[in-house]
């Protein structure tokens, strides 16, 4: 602002020497940032990149989709839904009617085994129409309460199922109370199948989230029950079911682990399963299915994975196949400039 | 006095335009309160009773108490923040599936960013007024000067202003340290303009001058109403039972400061918020871009497709809810409780939903959005504009300046450009070119103008023989051997040579300044023609060296005798000033022989109406030259003069003195005793000055026509002239077919010379109606024809006033918008704006308008887009303007780099927050439908909150300030790549629409692939994944396709590129690693180091991604394949070239050149930098009239040197000491 106050007293001379105007310059300082000229790549989308992007998607993406369809493939499966077919003739009617009853609701179940399962074999239930996702029933938990002993009154979040006759609950809220309660037991040619029920919960869950010291307190005490009681004399971070089923699930069909066989069954075993129907899905038209599952490095049978890669993998080989076609058949020299619009059409009217 | 300069600098940094220059010119008036104000000079307990206001001022928003409120409502009154406060009250209450800190958080980010930069903004503005009230002035106290500070000043005290000071208040001026009683101001902080302003006190108060004598004196001054019209001045000082009226000339104004005066005493009668230079200061309503106007258009299609997809969320939930979902226990009631889910009452669930859902969706519309776009923008204006080397003028030593943020990628989208032409396209520095002296021409030049036309003529102009050693001084570039060096006296009419140099020493306004030597010496002008034409007599051997308040001296050579030098006096008597309606100007002046003599000069309309009958052959042949050098684009002036008389004289003087003490009508009753005095006049001949164009003018016009812009050009000047040009410029050419649209038709003039005004209009009216027409009808004839001609249209100010008619406005649009060039000469500043109104309202096209002067303020505010020529004139322009730049050309840089790469980050930064956002919400919408439409979120809240705020902003930033389609120079190698901006090409709802068509795409990629692949067991344990397993994937997955993503989009990749978008996906890593390693109450807990244990995580995480981006890369690839933009045409053909080869280039360039820096030292010199009031062709006279009409008070170049004609003592002999 200084520079350009002239007229005040002796200003410059006519001849001016070189220094005053240096140091008076406003010139902006040289700098590649502000000049805008840092350097840079510059990508462009040739035929060549895209064919070549394409085809090492394709190189990279078939493999591995190979690989993980086979490990897929391996592992073996056996699905068994009861839902109806543990319901006895009479109550096919009102399966409610039966669910709800006192009526003995005890069921056997046969299943062949198809392929060699090497243990450890995992057992599920998988429920279908069930909203374990449903934001009344996410929210209502207490994870403090489930953690600490001297915060099991901080039961708020969970209503509906926070208090009986102003008590707290322990665990509270809907998660609990709904917790899955049918049960399993198998047998090979009535030789018993021990169902390992320890570490089928996440271990971080275990060790964090449920307390060692926290004991379940009135919990199912309503004349409604909504699912499993649970044993108050066992620790809640012991109560493998509570704390994989209080994992709730993201989908309205979800399997939760059960348990773990720990022997080998051969192609054509036949295992009888011996289950209580206890849970109540039928007001709801939920699935029940049990099932019976090996594991490979990829977890659990998930073809989706192998064949998504397969098909992008593949897609993208014939995207690159299509687009080299398409090049040859149709090419345009790279930086054409008869392309530029005002060189198309010299009015320069249209754009593309 | 560091105040008043932080007050421009603080202008200058452009982001708050708020200050009290900025508007001075066309300020509206208020109306004068009633009644008037009295003032008992040097009286406290007098004033006490009026209870004037203090002198210390405050231009601060707020206080402390009214910051919270104040700027909290400046922040909702966007309508973005109002949404997202209510979105955050709503995540208050029991309906919100997201905690309130989720969308409570954002808006305090933004409104505490917002809030902070205000009370920093606020915080400097008190510090400023602080320093300015506290600055320290000379009170008189007990007949001593004592220092005091300004805001202690009141009204009627009497201050010292010393050499060099800033005037405390409006003061009224009674004495100075100066002879004759008057004082030097410098106005920059006012108006902009270097050159210095005389004041001159009333005779009867010269003498308080020491505090002893002041304190005696006792006086009462009665005026006006404060009021912040800055020319005006009206009242009247009583002492001693006089009545003296007082006006502008004895009022020293704040803000101004003293120059070249010891120190001067005045008496405060306007004090702090009341004076005139406060009193002007109004805010001005920032311009928005369109690109931003645009914005709003799509942020309401968002919330349209947000209420949508709340619609389909509620009606979905009020179906679902059902009590067969015996888990969620829907009955148990519990009055207490808000219950949304229930069955029963399935509007409520409706209702409720909706709310829940908002809340949810919120993050469809991107809060931080308009907070990333202003600060990309700031830097891209603080940064790139302010600092590009291609801009900054090394002789004028001026950098671009971006004084607004807002209207960058507005300089990307131009398509009509209004420029001035004096000063914009010329440079404004007039040189004496050429003349003609009783009838004979003199001067060798050849203007590039008439060379320009030569050249398309196909002859090839030498220039005249140069003499061995032509005098070169600024503002003078003649050569004729004939004149030079006392040479005139051969000549056949040596008197009429002697009256002409005499008229140029003598009849002007100008201030010398310096040395009295001829090399020394500086002249202060109002205009460049008249420091021209002094400079030019003072080579022709009358030397014009020094002025007093009644004299003139004039050293001159040659006269009686070759080499002979005397000084001779001449005794100025009266002062005709110059002005837009008499379009000349006069001097009665008395030689040391008592001879009386009335020079005059004027535009040749006004001198050839008042000459002496006879001598007819001097007058034609000097309007031929005349004629001949408007043709060759030089501007020029009669000069004639009159014996007069003494007693035409004494009987004339008293009428003027009498009109010039006339309160009311001052100005139009000296116009009126001018008229008496100003007739049979003797012509001595003429003056051309030439204007030379400015660097580079032609090939940036040419350039940016090639760009698809249209240039119009807007200029006061005559319709020769005008032509002249333009085609010198390139604007127009002789392949074009030229309408011309002109009122000096001879039929026009003969209805003129009846002078029935009635019919003048009538007669007017209709031939604009029918050349509109038929230029119309003929254009569209044209233009039906593929190879037409380019068109072009040329039309005059009178005609234009016929033409803005309502019912004529839309012929005239249409016409002009399919000329190529359209020029309009002797406009009005109004109808500058006018015309840059028309186009921009009825085009709706972007308008851009460049001007230099006062005169284009209108203009500039007018357009979408105004530039300030800046570094030469004065800075009024400047002040209005949006951008200033130093010269024309630079226009290129200005439109064709920083507006283009402007437009495509900013349309790129909005596009993309427009796919991030939307891509995120998707996914969470297709998660409603798996919840039960009950509005669970599928994310983690910070997750929704970080999202916005810390995961995707930084990259995005970079994008915005670092991407470019193409280089620099290439873009103005190929300035056809502008045109995607005219055309909008990157911000059309089809752009978007693709952009929401890939966003879909994604968002069903990464929700159905997470979804489906965790659905089960995920590693060889058998174990699950919960709600919150999937969700940490999705997210995981969604941020690295929205970076990478952002990376596709890019044209160029800095490593800043790689280090955000790296950091941005790093930065996620490290948050969920130590948020999900310590809230162990939250869901998340531990998710992200189950998920890492898993092959399942990687495979997703790489398949997700490319499967989600495949669209994207297709998409990109066809297009650029099979129609590709230009630019990427443009990229294609200079891919091998290294981008930075200019940077060599201004590395050298850091130094001066020589020549550079000659010329630089030369623009140091005052004088120069004043502002042009356009002396021989101004707008025309009806300029006054439109400014009536509109209640506008056009820009008075008042208080300039010219006034102190006004100044002179009655009795001349007196007064000289």
């Amino acid at each position: 602002m200084n520079s350009d106050g002239p007229s005040s007293t002796s200003g410059v001379g006519g001849s001016a020497d070189l220094a005053t105007p240096r140091r008076n310059s406003k010139r902006p300082k040289y700098s590649k940032f502000t000049q805008q000229e840092l350097p840079a790549c510059k990508p462009i989308l040739t035929p060549g990149w895209v064919i070549s992007s394409f085809l090492l998607v394709g190189i990279v993406f078939i493999p591995i989709g190979l690989a993980s369809l086979l490990a897929s493939r391996n592992v073996v499966e056996l699905v068994d839904r009861y839902e109806t077919a543990c319901i006895p003739d009479g109550f096919k009617k009102d399966k409610v009617k039966f669910i709800q009853s006192d009526s003995n609701k005890t069921c056997n179940r046969n299943l062949r085994v198809k392929k060699d399962m090497k243990p450890p074999i995992y057992v599920y239930y998988q429920l279908d129409n069930f909203y374990q996702n449903h934001r009344r029933y996410v929210k209502s938990r207490s994870d403090q309460q489930l953690k600490s002993k001297n915060k099991e009154n901080e039961t708020d979040d969970c209503k509906p199922e926070a208090t009986i006759n102003g008590k707290a609950i322990l665990p509270c809220g809907l998660i609990a109370w709904s917790l899955f309660n049918d049960t399993y037991s198998f047998s090979r040619s009535s030789q018993k199948l021990q169902v390992n029920k320890k570490d089928i919960s996440w271990k971080s869950d275990r060790d964090h989230k449920f307390g060692k010291d926290v004991f379940p307190k009135n919990f199912q005490n309503r004349t409604v029950k909504g699912g499993a009681t649970l044993n108050a004399s066992i620790p809640l971070n012991k109560q493998e079911d509570l704390i994989v089923w209080m994992r709730t699930a993201a989908l309205p069909t979800f399997r939760k682990l059960y348990g773990k066989i720990e022997v080998e069954l051969k192609k054509g075993d036949v295992i009888q399963v011996t289950l209580e129907n206890n849970y109540n899905t039928y007001s709801f038209n939920g699935k029940k299915k049990l099932v019976l599952s090996t594991t490979k490095w990829i977890g659990g049978k998930n073809d989706f994975i192998g064949i998504a890669y397969l098909t992008v993998g593949g897609l993208c080989f014939l995207l690159a196949l299509s687009f080299g076609i398409i090049y040859f058949v149709k090419p345009r020299r790279l930086g054409d400039p008869t392309y530029l619009s005002w060189n198309r059409n010299p009015g320069g009217g249209s754009n593309n | 006095m560091a105040g008043w300069r932080n007050t421009r600098s603080r202008n200058g940094a452009g982001y708050n335009n708020l200050t009290a220059s900025r508007t001075i010119q066309l300020g509206r008036v208020t109306p004068q309160a009633p009644g008037n104000r009295t003032v008992f000079v040097n009286d406290r307990d007098g004033n006490s009773l009026a209870h004037f206001k203090g002198n210390s001022i405050s231009t601060t928003k707020y206080n402390l108490l009214t910051f919270l409120p104040k700027g909290l409502y400046e922040q909702f009154r966007r309508l973005a923040n109002c949404y997202f406060l209510m979105i955050s009250l709503l995540s208050f209450t029991p309906v919100s599936p997201v905690s309130p800190y989720t969308n409570v958080a954002p808006l305090a980010i933004v409104l505490i960013v917002s809030l902070i930069k205000e009370a920093f903004e606020d915080w400097k503005r008190l510090q400023n007024d602080k320093s300015i009230n506290n600055s320290a002035i000379d009170l008189l106290q007990d007949q001593k000067w004592e220092s005091t500070p300004w805001k202690k000043l009141q009204v009627g005290d009497i201050v010292r202003v010393k050499q060099d000071g800033f005037f405390p208040a409006d003061l009224l001026f009674l004495a100075t340290t100066n002879p004759d009683g008057v004082c030097y101001t410098e106005t920059a902080n006012l108006d902009g303009e270097t050159n210095l302003k005389i004041r001159k006190a009333l005779e009867k108060t010269w003498d308080f001058v020491t505090p002893e004598k002041v304190s005696e004196f006792k006086g009462e001054v009665q005026c006006e109403q404060p009021n912040n019209s800055l020319y005006t001045f009206t009242g009247n000082l009583i002492v001693q039972k006089q009545t003296l009226p007082l006006s502008p000339n004895q009022i020293l104004l704040r803000g101004c400061s003293l120059r070249n005066t010891q120190y001067i005493v005045g008496c405060v009668i306007f004090t702090g918020p009341e004076t005139k230079v406060m009193m002007n200061s109004m805010n001005v309503p920032s311009k928005r871009s369109t690109l931003e106007k645009k914005l709003d258009k799509v942020i309401l299609a968002l919330f349209c497709l947000l209420f949508c997809m709340c619609l389909i969320g509620a009606i979905g939930s009020a179906v679902f809810v059902s009590f067969d979902d015996y888990y969620l226990n829907l009955k148990a009631k519990n009055p207490s409780e808000l219950d949304q889910f229930n069955p029963n009452q399935r509007l409520k669930v409706f209702a409720l939903g909706i709310f829940t859902l908002i809340t949810l969706y919120s993050p469809i519309i991107p809060i931080s959005l308009y907070v990333t776009v202003e600060t990309i923008k700031f830097i891209q204006s603080s940064k790139f504009i302010n600092n590009d080397l291609h801009m900054y003028h090394a002789p004028t030593n001026t950098p671009a300046l971006a004084r607004t943020s807002n209207l960058n990628e507005e300089l990307g989208q131009v398509e009509y450009i209004f420029s001035d032409k004096t000063g914009t396209l010329t440079r404004n520095m007039m040189e004496f070119f050429k003349c003609s002296v009783g009838g004979e021409t003199y001067g060798t030049g050849v203007t590039e103008i008439e060379m320009g036309a030569a050249q398309r003529n196909g002859i090839i102009l030498e220039e005249g023989q140069k003499s061995s050693n032509p005098i070169r001084d600024k503002g003078f570039n003649f050569d004729d051997a004939r004149l030079m060096r006392g040479a005139w006296r051969n000549e056949p009419n040596p008197d009429a040579c002697k009256e002409f140099f005499r008229c140029l020493a003598i009849c002007h306004t100008v201030l010398p300044e310096g040395e009295e030597s001829p090399e020394k010496i500086r002249y202060q002008a109002a205009s460049p023609d008249e420091a021209a034409l002094v400079s030019a007599a003072k080579n022709f051997g009358f030397f014009f060296y020094r002025r007093t308040p009644t004299k003139i001296f004039v050293r001159e050579s040659h006269v009686e005798r070759m080499g002979q030098i005397q000084d001779v006096s001449y005794e100025i008597l009266n002062v005709l000033e110059f002005n837009s309606t008499r379009k000349r100007q006069s001097v009665i002046c008395r030689y040391p022989d008592g001879r009386l003599v009335l020079y005059c000069k004027g535009a040749d309309t006004v001198i050839y109406e008042r000459l002496a009958v006879g001598n007819n052959d001097v007058k034609k042949r000097t309007r031929d030259h005349m004629e001949q050098y408007g043709a060759a684009g030089l501007r020029t002036l009669c000069l004639a003069y009159r014996d007069l008389n003494p007693d035409t004289y004494e009987s004339w003087n008293e009428k003027f003195i009498q009109a010039k003490s006339s309160l009311r009508d001052r100005e139009k009753k000296l116009d009126e005793v001018g008229e008496l005095i100003e007739k049979d006049l003797t012509l001595i001949g003429c003056s051309a000055i030439e204007d030379k164009l400015q660097e580079g003018v032609p090939s940036c016009i040419e350039t940016l026509s090639r760009a698809g812009i249209k240039i119009w050009v807007l200029t006061g000047d005559k319709l020769e002239t005008a032509i002249n040009i333009a085609y010198a410029c390139n604007l127009i050419n002789n392949d074009m077919r030229q309408f011309v649209i002109s009122s000096e038709t001879d039929e026009i003039r003969e209805i003129e010379d009846k002078g029935d005004q009635v019919e003048i209009a009538r007669f007017l009216r209709e031939t604009v109606k029918n050349e509109l027409k038929k230029c119309h009808d003929e254009a569209k004839q044209h233009l039906q024809t593929t190879a037409g001609p380019k068109l072009s249209l040329l039309i005059d100010g009178k005609c234009l006033m016929y033409a803005l008619d309502p019912s004529l406005r839309s012929m005239l649009l249409n016409l002009s918008l399919n000329c190529s060039a359209v020029v309009c000469c002797r406009v009005s500043p109004l109808q500058k704006a006018q015309v840059t109104r028309l186009v921009r309202k009825g085009a709706q096209r972007i308008t851009l308008s460049i001007g230099d002067g006062a005169n284009d303020v209108g203009m500039i505010q007018a357009a979408h887009v105004g530039v300030g020529i800046s570094g030469m004139e004065g800075m009024q322009a400047v002040m209005a303007s949006d951008f200033a730049i130093a010269q024309f050309r630079f226009l290129t840089d200005l439109l064709l780099v920083h507006g283009r790469w402007s437009y495509l980050r900013i349309c790129k930064v909005v596009s993309y927050f427009f796919y991030k956002n939307l891509t995120f919400t998707l996914t969470q919408f297709y998660f409603t439908f798996q919840t039960g439409f009950s509005g669970q979120r599928f994310y983690d809240d910070w997750f929704q909150t970080l999202y916005n705020v810390i995961f995707t902003s930084l990259p995005v930033i970079f994008v915005g300030l670092l991407d470019k389609d193409v280089s620099a120079s290439l873009s103005k190698k190929y300035p056809e790549l502008y045109k995607e901006g005219i055309k909008n090409t990157f911000f059309k709802f089809r752009v978007l629409g693709t952009v929401a068509f890939f966003s879909v795409y994604q968002s069903i990629i990464v929700y159905n692939f997470v979804t489906t692949s965790s659905s089960g067991g995920i590693n060889s344990s058998g174990k699950m994944l919960g709600q919150w397993d999937a969700s940490t994937m999705a997210f995981t997955c969604l941020l690295i396709t929205v970076n990478l993503r952002l990376l596709m989009m890019c044209n160029t990749v800095t490593k800043w590129h790689h280090i955000s978008v790296g950091g941005s996906i790093l930065l996620w890593f490290l948050f969920i690693f130590v948020y999900s390693f310590f809230f162990t109450d939250k869901g998340i807990f531990y998710t992200i180091f189950v998920l890492m244990s898993t092959f399942y995580f990687y495979l997703t995480i790489l398949l997700v991604p490319i499967a989600a981006l495949l669209g994207d890369f297709l998409y990109q690839g066809v297009q650029r394949w099979f129609s590709p933009y230009d630019y990427q045409i443009v990229q294609e053909i200079h891919r091998h070239e290294p981008d930075n080869a200019a940077s060599a280039l201004l590395e050298v360039g850091t130094q001066l050149t020589p020549e550079e820096a000659r010329s630089f030292a030369f623009a140091q010199l005052p004088g120069q930098s004043s502002r042009h009031t356009g002396f021989a062709f101004d707008s025309p006279g009806y300029e006054s009239f439109f400014a009536l009409q509109q209640g506008v008070v056009a820009p008075q170049k008042a208080w300039d040197v010219v006034r102190r004609a006004s100044m002179k003592p009655r009795n001349s002999q007196i007064t000289s000491r």
